[in-house]
């Protein structure tokens, strides 16, 4: 058995490895785990998850039984946040006997779907909702969601941050003046608006400045502000009121910008993303004695949960699976009163685990990795990282990134505002999600891999981190053309 | 040469495959060894050339697929310039490269690479060769008193390596000079230094002006006005441009500025992979037959496919040719 300490608390843990591994051998004794299993064994403590997220305390992953397993993955990952006095043993036991076949299976749980990679996951379907919908959840919970981030405020309004930006701009503006590059029309583009208050101050500081040099790049810029929510981009066009004859508003796909903005393509001078990133569909891989195997997972609610919902809800437990899909079709209006159908909502969204599982790549001839990462590179990059480690591949992420770098004008930059894991190794020190932040899905994202793409496709790719407020852990991304 | 109307040709380039990528990766990382590598290179090289061929391209070139980038692969020929080859971190970066000395005359090899070409295929060709003011942009100068200084003794080794691939049969080169693009104020001595390079040389003489195309997208942006009218001095008898991704306004220029070249016109555009229909290329090449006549025209891509995925550059080289064979035939007519 390998025991790997991650992340010990240990003011705050209700279990330390002292404590972990006598439980283990107690149950090796009383014969509820093999000697074979034990000897694989990778115990992950302390497993610290985002207070609000799709895993229990003691969860066991482990590998499918594909042809190409000849030594099957087990992994045991302890959240000792989340463990109650005295229920360590109870909680490893049954995260092993699950993890076992046999006739003890999942029967105390509801099973939402199959597995499949995190990616295409209705736990995503949800995320979707909560931005199409988004003013139902505020409505009920009667709080914004800004006021829902760590902190109660975006990093992304941050006028110091955004002052420092308008200037980098304004510098960039001038130079290419000074080789005659500057384009007439000076196109801006900011991709998830928010309530608009970044782009409102980002426009106030770009005049002023532009006043008090006397360049007169204000009146040639073009402000687009894009985001995939239409309810969001109404919502942003007050706070730019003093502005909206520069702005246009687009409802876009982060994943891929350029099919609402292929006519600016090479023509845009700046574009800006904050907390986008780390809400895009994503999935992960998990490198394990020299293999890439694939984590898949299957959204679930247990059935303790299940029947608590059926009850405060009056529906047959056996129901509770046909409502979900009608929710994320159709929005809380599946339910006769609204209020209702965001209750349940809600609670199904509080309720909702999932169960992980790795494939091997090999078994997975059809897997393809985000388009710019090819498993030749990730083989390389690997070469390089830490032994047997648990990475995003922010598939997302590097979608949207690719896409959106063919907007950009020669010389022109890309900014994103966002929580990156910049080295590899991070990956041993942590758990970098996903958890829920209120009715969404928050993950942290593979910065190695981003650079790498990022340089294959003609950009350096820089880190720094978030400054302007003490204890920020989000780091902003900008890119430099590659000569 | 014998030509039809309207001659299509490429701008030197083919697209570069991943897995030649890969092989040269490994070949860096000495998992395999130079002579594998060429022989790589030689396959490689005639699959780029039959590719041609079959999309029906009437002056072909190799390809550039032993190239890891336009620059490289001269710059590790020059002697007395200094190369850190710790520099590059993929294939396609550039080296950091300088030179501390004068350079001495001396031939670069490139005549191989000619007559490699000439043996492998029955059509007309072209030699591309990147021309003395990118090198200087590239190669930091730790010797000569100015950029032009340099540039222009770059220029003489590299009218020696013309001569060279004159005698070795070749008949149209083109010279590849991007960097006028992001640096517009040096054409006053570009084009002098131009000029030493091509002073002798019995062939037709190409060149290629582009916004740059590193990574697949361009480097600068702009109009080509800047190129006016200091470019008619210029000894060269085509100007081979992009009009494809930038639009045909700068066509115009040829209706204001009358020279005696002919004009390559670009109707492909190489930075996307949506691939032409024949009629977009033939709506693009009655474009510039508004402002030149169809003998003075060439028709080609923008800037080289070496960015493109194979089956993309083959597609678009198609679309090329067929949209080229529509307005033949309408003039035909």
């Amino acid at each position: 058995m390998i025991l790997q300490l991650n992340h010990l608390h240990r003011d705050h843990a209700a279990a330390s490895a002292q404590d972990v591994i006598a439980v283990l051998y107690k149950l090796l004794e009383e014969g509820h785990i093999e000697q074979s299993q034990f000897a694989h064994l990778q115990v992950h403590l302390d497993w610290i998850q985002y207070r609000q997220s799709f895993r229990e305390a003691v969860t066991v992953t482990r590998g499918s039984r594909e042809r190409s397993e000849r030594d099957p993955v087990m992994e045991m990952h302890v959240d000792a946040r989340q463990l109650v006095s005295d229920s360590l043993r109870e909680n490893i036991l049954r995260a092993m006997m699950r993890a076992n076949p046999g006739p003890v299976g999942n029967d105390d749980r509801l099973f939402l779907e199959d597995f499949k990679s995190f990616r295409s996951s209705i736990a995503w379907e949800f995320n979707r909702l909560y931005w199409h919908r988004l003013s139902d959840w505020e409505r009920a919970t009667g709080r914004g969601y800004e006021q829902a981030l760590p902190g109660g405020k975006s990093d992304a309004n941050h006028p110091d941050a955004i002052a420092d930006c308008v200037a980098d701009f304004w510098t960039l503006l001038r130079d290419l003046e000074n080789k005659k590059q500057l384009p007439d029309e000076i196109f801006v583009l900011e991709i998830g608006v928010g309530m608009g208050t970044r782009s409102r101050i980002w426009l106030d500081h770009f005049r002023k400045l532009d006043q008090a040099r006397g360049t007169r790049y204000y009146h040639r810029l073009k402000f687009l502000l894009g985001d995939y929510s239409l309810a969001t981009l109404e919502r942003s066009r007050p706070a730019v009121k003093d502005h909206l004859e520069l702005c246009s508003f687009m409802v876009l796909d982060a994943l891929d910008p350029m099919k609402t903005l292929s006519f600016l393509r090479h023509k845009i001078l700046h574009i800006h993303l904050t907390n986008v990133y780390d809400n895009l569909p994503d999935e992960e891989l998990a490198s394990r004695n020299g293999r890439l195997y694939l984590v898949q997972a299957r959204a679930y609610i247990t059935s303790a949960e299940s029947a608590r919902i059926a009850n405060t809800f009056q529906l047959p437990t056996a129901d509770i699976g046909r409502m979900v899909n009608l929710l994320l079709e159709n929005g809380p209006d599946c339910f006769s009163e609204h209020s209702r159908g965001v209750a349940f909502w809600q609670e199904i969204w509080k309720a909702v685990r999932l169960e992980e599982r790795v494939v091997s790549l090999e078994d997975l001839p059809d897997a393809v990795l985000p388009a710019g990462l090819h498993l030749s590179h990730l083989e390389e990059m690997l070469r390089e990282a830490p032994v047997d480690f648990r990475f995003h591949l922010s598939s997302g992420a590097l979608e949207s990134f690719r896409n959106t770098l063919p907007l950009l004008y020669p010389r022109g930059f890309l900014q994103v505002q966002d929580i990156f894991v910049t080295d590899l190794n991070e990956y041993r020190l942590g758990f970098h999600g996903p958890g829920k932040l209120d009715g969404s899905i928050v993950n942290w994202v593979n910065g190695v891999l981003l650079r790498e793409v990022g340089e294959r496709a003609g950009y350096d790719v820089h880190f720094a981190p978030f400054r302007y407020r003490e204890g920020s852990r989000t780091s902003i991304l900008y890119t430099t053309q590659r000569e | 040469m014998n030509l039809p109307i309207l001659p299509t040709t490429v701008v030197g380039s083919y697209s570069m495959p991943g897995w030649l990528e890969r092989m040269k990766t490994e070949y860096f990382g000495r998992r395999i060894s130079r002579h594998d590598l060429d022989e790589i290179h030689e396959t490689a090289s005639k699959a780029a050339i039959k590719d041609q061929e079959v999309a029906g391209i009437d002056i072909v070139t190799d390809g550039e697929l032993r190239r890891d980038n336009m620059i490289d692969y001269f710059v590790e020929r020059f002697p007395g310039v200094q190369i850190d080859r710790s520099s590059k971190k993929f294939y396609y970066d550039f080296y950091e490269s300088s030179v501390v000395g004068k350079l001495p005359m001396a031939s670069l090899g490139l005549a191989d690479d000619f007559r490699f070409l000439r043996a492998n295929t029955e059509r007309e060709t072209k030699f591309c060769i990147t021309g003395p003011h990118s090198l200087s942009k590239r190669i930091r100068n730790e010797f000569y008193p100015s950029e032009e200084a340099f540039a222009m003794d770059l220029a003489r080794v590299l009218n020696l390596e013309l001569k060279e691939l004159v005698k070795a049969g070749a008949r149209l080169i083109q010279i590849d000079e991007p960097y006028y693009s992001g640096f517009p104020d040096d054409l006053s001595w570009g084009v002098k230094v131009l000029n030493t390079m091509v002073e002798g040389v019995e062939a037709k003489i190409a060149l290629h002006i582009c916004y740059g195309n590193r990574y697949g997208k361009p480097s600068w942006e702009g109009s080509y006005r800047y190129l006016f009218p200091r470019i008619l001095d210029a000894k060269v008898h085509q100007l081979t441009l992009e009009f494809a991704r930038r639009g045909g306004e700068d066509l115009d220029l040829f209706k204001e500025f009358a020279g005696s070249f002919d004009l390559g016109v670009g109707v492909i555009d190489v930075k996307t992979n949506a691939v032409e229909t024949p009629d977009m290329v033939a709506e693009r090449i009655r474009k510039a037959l508004e402002v030149l006549p169809a003998d003075r025209i060439f028709i080609l891509p923008d800037c080289g496919c070496f960015h493109l995925p194979r089956d993309v550059a083959f597609a678009k080289l198609s679309a090329m040719v067929e949209g080229t064979r529509l307005v033949r035939k309408e003039l035909k007519n």
